[in-house]
């Protein structure tokens, strides 16, 4: 056992000499930080629109609640949020905090109800006394009595049997007809509170973005420790040793590990002390995120290092899955500003998770509880990249 | 307990696809004794050594490293076995005394006993006062024997040696056949393999000679040399025609047979030191001068030629 920590400890030593790196590793994602956080402030995120935000999830899957998405998200007083990997919970603590002006969510049943003139209710987070929430009140009520009335129009058409007139097409008539509704509300000064730093930071998304980033790029000098150890043989030699492969095994991702896990923490202050992001809102939670984050890039650097036969395949391999993740994963561009196909897709990265985790505690604002999932995926992640680092390697030595 | 082999190896054989590395051999390594595996370039001493010390599984046969199996025991061979790998495998950005620390490490060394072996390893190495150096740095010969110095740091029962003398100055090359027959001297056993005759000849008790993935003789250095019987070559020049004095040589008492060619005449002998003088006075009756003379005592080289009617080195 106390040879996983010898093996791990001759790897850290191989990773000191060569300190110029590690060096590289902590600058490079500061200069980024600082690069990408100006873009964005220079975008002006969600300054230019003063559109109320407001949650939205269904759980309906149909043609109705659709149509009743797509008014809402036409609505010109409130912007709907949507993120497929945000819960109900975490939309009603964002409300909550603030950072929300109310949450809506769709029943499952909710078309289906609406067509059977049913009576059913969407759910809505709100803090019912604040003049946003007036606002937000009479549009849902117009949008949704607009799918009501357009539901009860269209049957009333199709009970008359009016020849080739289909029920959808009568609905499509009925709703158009109220493009201009009898009931517009006008923007008043609009109350979302704002708080500070947070939301407003741009950084707040660039610091753990480049982080993560540049985690990956350290991957490059890990691995080849592992494949120099193949090339030179030093690996066949171990084995001559009673030392178990496990073991091994084990000791390269520990060193990995406390490299990976060494550079967030020293990120991770400066971006707290300099950047003024607040990862120590809930220091819990980031050394969490932080430990199954290092966890996940350091398997994957096991990974690297073992499928790797030269140390320019290490390199490669290691800057193709930092481009790839980083860019799908958010680590540049916030997903929310992408589509939900591109956070459905991005969320096959790991990336995406360790963003999921990071901004959920120092952009959203939301509790303990929220980095819970992104965790658990960083882990699954790192069991994954781990598992199939020990089978390749196993496959490759048995001869 | 000391009756028993050190390594006993029986029909071991491995192939790689349709090459047969190793077909089927088998010999016996008492404890204590210097064996070498001699033969040409892939004649599979490595490949034997590689199942010897379980990196290779074998396709058939087996070994015992001091009654340990490899088959089933590989642990147990571990724990006796310090192995010297015919290709440099040390961490070439580590010190040469972090490399020996944390090979220490790994044959389970710790502490106190951990720094005395790599200081007391160092010595005999002779790299001491080198140690902190990196070892990328070194040059070949240096390299080599940190090589070697890191199977020695557990004291193993048994030590296989592949060839350790590859590619080094005679210097180095001295040094390190020195410190081989120190090992003996402290009661290792030691399984060396080497392609080079004059080594094997010199350091073993016992010699097995390999080719072709087999065992084509083993036994004493003097044993192997009865194969080829006990005459002595004596390769000679001269200026002039050489015909009339090798009549009168072929008439000398003791040499069996004279013949010629490419102006370098060979005469067979039982005893060069008895026929010799004869030779230069029979010359010195002729007026033939002798411009060079060879004495080729039988060797291991002959051995290997009357067995394959190929020469060791191409
Ligand atoms: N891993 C391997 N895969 C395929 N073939 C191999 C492998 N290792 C050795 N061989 C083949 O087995 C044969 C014996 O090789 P081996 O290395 O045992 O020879 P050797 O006696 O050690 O030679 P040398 O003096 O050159 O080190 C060679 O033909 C070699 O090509
Ligand atoms: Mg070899």
């Amino acid at each position: 056992m106390i040879r996983i920590f010898d093996i791990a400890f001759k790897d850290l030593l191989q990773l000191s000499r060569d300190f110029k790196t590690f060096m590289f590793l902590l600058i490079m994602p500061i200069v980024f930080t600082f690069l990408f956080g100006y873009a964005f402030g220079g975008f002006g995120g969600n300054d230019s629109d003063s559109r109320l935000p407001v949650g939205y999830i269904s759980h309906d899957d149909n043609w109705i609640t659709d149509e009743l998405h797509d008014l809402l998200a036409d609505s010109e007083v409130i912007r709907l949020e949507e993120n497929p990997f945000l819960s109900a919970s975490n939309f009603e603590q964002l409300v909550a905090n603030g950072d929300l002006a109310a949450a809506i969510i769709v029943p499952d049943g909710y078309g289906r109800a609406v067509l059977k003139n049913k009576t059913i209710r969407l759910t809505v987070f709100a803090d019912t006394g604040t003049q946003a929430w007036t606002t937000i009140e009479a549009e849902l009520l117009t949008v949704a009595s607009r799918v009501d009335g357009a539901v009860r129009t269209a049957s009333i058409l199709e009970q008359m049997d009016l020849e080739g007139v289909p029920f959808e097409y009568a609905f499509e008539q009925t709703l158009s007809a109220w493009d201009e509704p009898p009931i517009s509300i006008n923007e008043t000064s609009s109350p979302a509170i704002k708080k500070e730093g947070g939301k407003n930071n741009p950084l707040a998304h660039t610091s753990p973005g480049m982080m993560l980033q540049f985690s990956i790029a350290g991957l490059l000098t890990a691995a080849q420790v592992i494949v120099t150890e193949r090339k030179s043989r030093t690996l066949q030699r171990l084995l001559t040793t009673d030392t178990r492969r496990i073991h091994i095994v084990v000791g390269h991702h520990l060193a990995i590990f406390l490299l990976i896990f060494t550079q967030f923490t020293i990120l991770i202050m400066f971006g707290q002390l300099v950047l003024k992001v607040d990862y120590l809102r809930l220091p819990g939670a980031t050394l969490l995120v932080a430990f199954c984050a290092a966890l996940c890039i350091s398997a994957l650097g096991l990974l690297i290092g073992i499928l790797a036969q030269t140390e320019e395949q290490a390199i490669s391999f290691s800057l193709i899955p930092m481009f790839v993740f980083a860019g799908l994963g958010g680590a540049w561009v916030p997903l929310e500003f992408t589509g939900k196909t591109f956070q459905i897709i991005g969320h096959l990265t790991p990336v995406a998770w360790g963003m999921d985790g990071f901004e959920n505690i120092c952009a959203r604002g939301l509790g303990f509880e929220s980095v819970l999932i992104p965790s658990a995926a960083l882990v699954g992640y790192a069991v994954l990249f781990f598992g199939l680092a020990v089978w390749r390697l196993n496959a490759s030595e048995e001869k | 307990m000391s009756d028993v082999p050190a390594i006993e190896v029986l029909d071991l054989q491995k192939s790689f696809g349709e090459n047969h590395a190793v077909q089927g051999v088998s010999f016996d390594v008492k404890q204590g004794e210097i064996f070498s595996l001699l033969g040409p370039n892939g004649a599979g001493k490595t490949t034997t050594i590689s199942m010897l010390s379980c990196l290779l599984r074998p396709n058939n046969g087996d070994a015992r490293v001091m009654g340990h199996s490899i088959r089933s025991d590989s642990t147990g061979v571990k724990s006796v076995l310090g192995v010297v790998p015919q290709d440099i495998a040390l961490y070439e950005d580590l010190t040469a005394r972090e490399n020996l620390s944390f090979w220490g490490k790994m044959y389970g060394l710790r502490g106190s006993k951990l720094k005395l072996r790599v200081d007391e390893v160092l010595d005999v190495i002779g790299l001491r006062d080198r140690a902190n150096e990196r070892v990328g740095k070194y040059s070949g010969g240096m390299k080599r024997r940190v090589n070697i110095g890191v199977a020695l740091l557990h004291k193993p029962k048994v030590i296989y040696m592949d060839e350790p003398t590859v590619g080094i100055d005679p210097q180095s090359r001295r040094n390190i056949l020195d410190s081989v027959v120190k090992l003996k001297d402290e009661g290792m056993t030691v399984l060396y393999t080497t392609h080079y005759m004059e080594e094997a000849q010199e350091l073993s008790d016992h010699i097995g000679i390999m080719d072709h993935g087999k065992l084509i003789a083993c036994g004493t250095g003097e044993e192997l040399v009865k194969l080829v019987g006990q005459q002595t070559r004596i390769d000679l020049t001269l200026n002039g025609d050489g015909s009339n004095v090798m009549q009168m040589w072929q008439a000398i008492d003791g040499v069996s047979r004279v013949s010629a060619e490419d102006g370098l005449v060979s005469v067979l002998v039982a005893d060069s030191n008895l026929v010799l003088p004869h030779l230069f006075e029979a010359a010195a009756q002729l007026s033939i001068r002798i411009t060079s003379v060879d004495i080729r005592e039988p060797n291991l080289e002959a051995v290997f030629l009357h067995l394959t009617g190929r020469a060791l080195r191409d």
